[in-house]
């Protein structure tokens, strides 16, 4: 054992021990490197702007229950609003675009991308996902005018 | 890492620079790894939640405020994923420590294990597996700390605020109270200390 180690000696000395027992795992350093090519610079970004499970109290006085995780994205005029529902590791995502409209949207999720059409209401539904990190694309509109929107990346 | 190249960096890969996204990773995924390790999460959920903070980092680019600031938003963006995770119940599944295990092994020609070699050359195998020990008996609130300190590359204490969530004042002094709570299992557990140093041992 070192003399009586300074605060900084022994501060550096764990540095250098949970480096060797606890470094950030090499498929976690490539998956941070990855999520640069998910990046969409020509879209619209929707911010996260209601969670059910951080505004809970809120929630429940809206929807009168706590069944499912209520999310809400907002940019420009245009909600996304998507309920979360599943246990264990499997998920399942209904939405909506409001006001109603007619989309398409990628669900961004695993390294994958699963594309679907909204109904003439702006609804949608996902298959089953597996828990991560999830975003939705969503392309609005005719070619002339189209509007292209993401949503903030979250966790289900 | 200056404020300045933290900024310049950020804007750089805004403007489609892969290098500079690349620099940011490496200057960050210990702080935004540390902070994951903090909250005593599943391996599964921290490995989540990092790449969560790095996914959405990746849309904010160009729209984040204060870029010069680029590590505290990173650190602020995981500790609450943490928390949003540590409170959702839909997440309440078995942790599968075997998985952070397999996370841990650097693969034999990567730069971390470059890494491991080197330090295995100075630093006493038995000394560091003592000090790894004792760390895992400090408190919650210390090894939370602790962990985000101890990040490589070293965080500065804005980064440490954000990732904890304190003021930058207090920092300072529960590092000193933890560090001497460290050194306190360490002279408990040293049989060569002396008995009178023992008795201070603090609970």
């Amino acid at each position: 054992m070192h003399d009586d180690p300074g605060e900084t000696e022994l501060e550096e000395e764990l540095r250098r021990v949970a480096a060797r027992f606890e470094p950030v795992p090499p498929v976690l350093l490539q998956a941070a490197l990855d999520a640069y090519s998910w990046r969409t610079a020509d879209a619209e970004l929707a911010e996260l702007v209601f969670d059910s499970l951080v505004d809970r109290d809120e929630a429940a006085l809206v929807r009168g229950g706590d069944d499912g995780r209520m999310l809400s994205f907002h940019v420009g005029g245009l909600s996304i609003e998507v309920e979360v529902s599943g246990t264990g590791a499997s998920r399942r995502l209904i939405g909506q675009l409001v006001p109603p409209q007619q989309a398409v949207v990628d669900i961004r999720h695993g390294g994958d991308v699963a594309t679907l059409e909204t109904d003439e209401l702006g609804r949608f539904s996902s298959g089953t996902l597996r828990a991560g990190p999830v975003s939705l694309r969503c392309s609005t509109g005719e070619e002339a005018n189209r509007r292209r929107v993401v949503t903030d990346w979250i966790l289900i | 890492m200056e404020p300045e190249e933290a900024a310049r960096l950020a804007r750089a890969a805004a403007d489609g620079d892969p290098a500079a996204w690349k620099a940011l990773v490496e200057r960050f995924s210990g702080l935004v790894w540390s902070v994951t390790r903090g909250y005593r999460l599943g391996s599964a959920d921290a490995a989540d939640v990092f790449q969560t903070a790095w996914l959405r980092l990746a849309e904010h680019l160009g729209r984040i405020e204060h870029p010069e600031r680029i590590g505290a938003w990173l650190a602020t963006t995981a500790r609450h994923e943490a928390l949003r995770i540590a409170r959702s119940t839909a997440r309440l599944v078995p942790v599968d420590d075997v998985t952070l295990l397999a996370f841990g092994q650097a693969d034999e020609n990567s730069p971390e294990q470059a890494v491991l070699d080197t330090e295995q050359a100075v630093l006493d195998t038995e000394r560091a597996a003592m000090l790894w020990r004792a760390f895992a008996e400090l408190s919650a609130r210390c090894q939370q700390l602790l962990r985000v300190l101890i990040a490589t590359p070293p965080p500065n204490y804005a980064e440490v605020a954000a990732a904890l969530g304190m003021p930058v004042g207090s920092i300072g002094p529960t590092r000193a109270r933890c560090l001497q709570q460290l050194r306190n299992v360490l002279v408990r557990d040293d049989v060569s200390e002396s008995a009178s140093s023992a008795h201070n041992k603090e609970k």
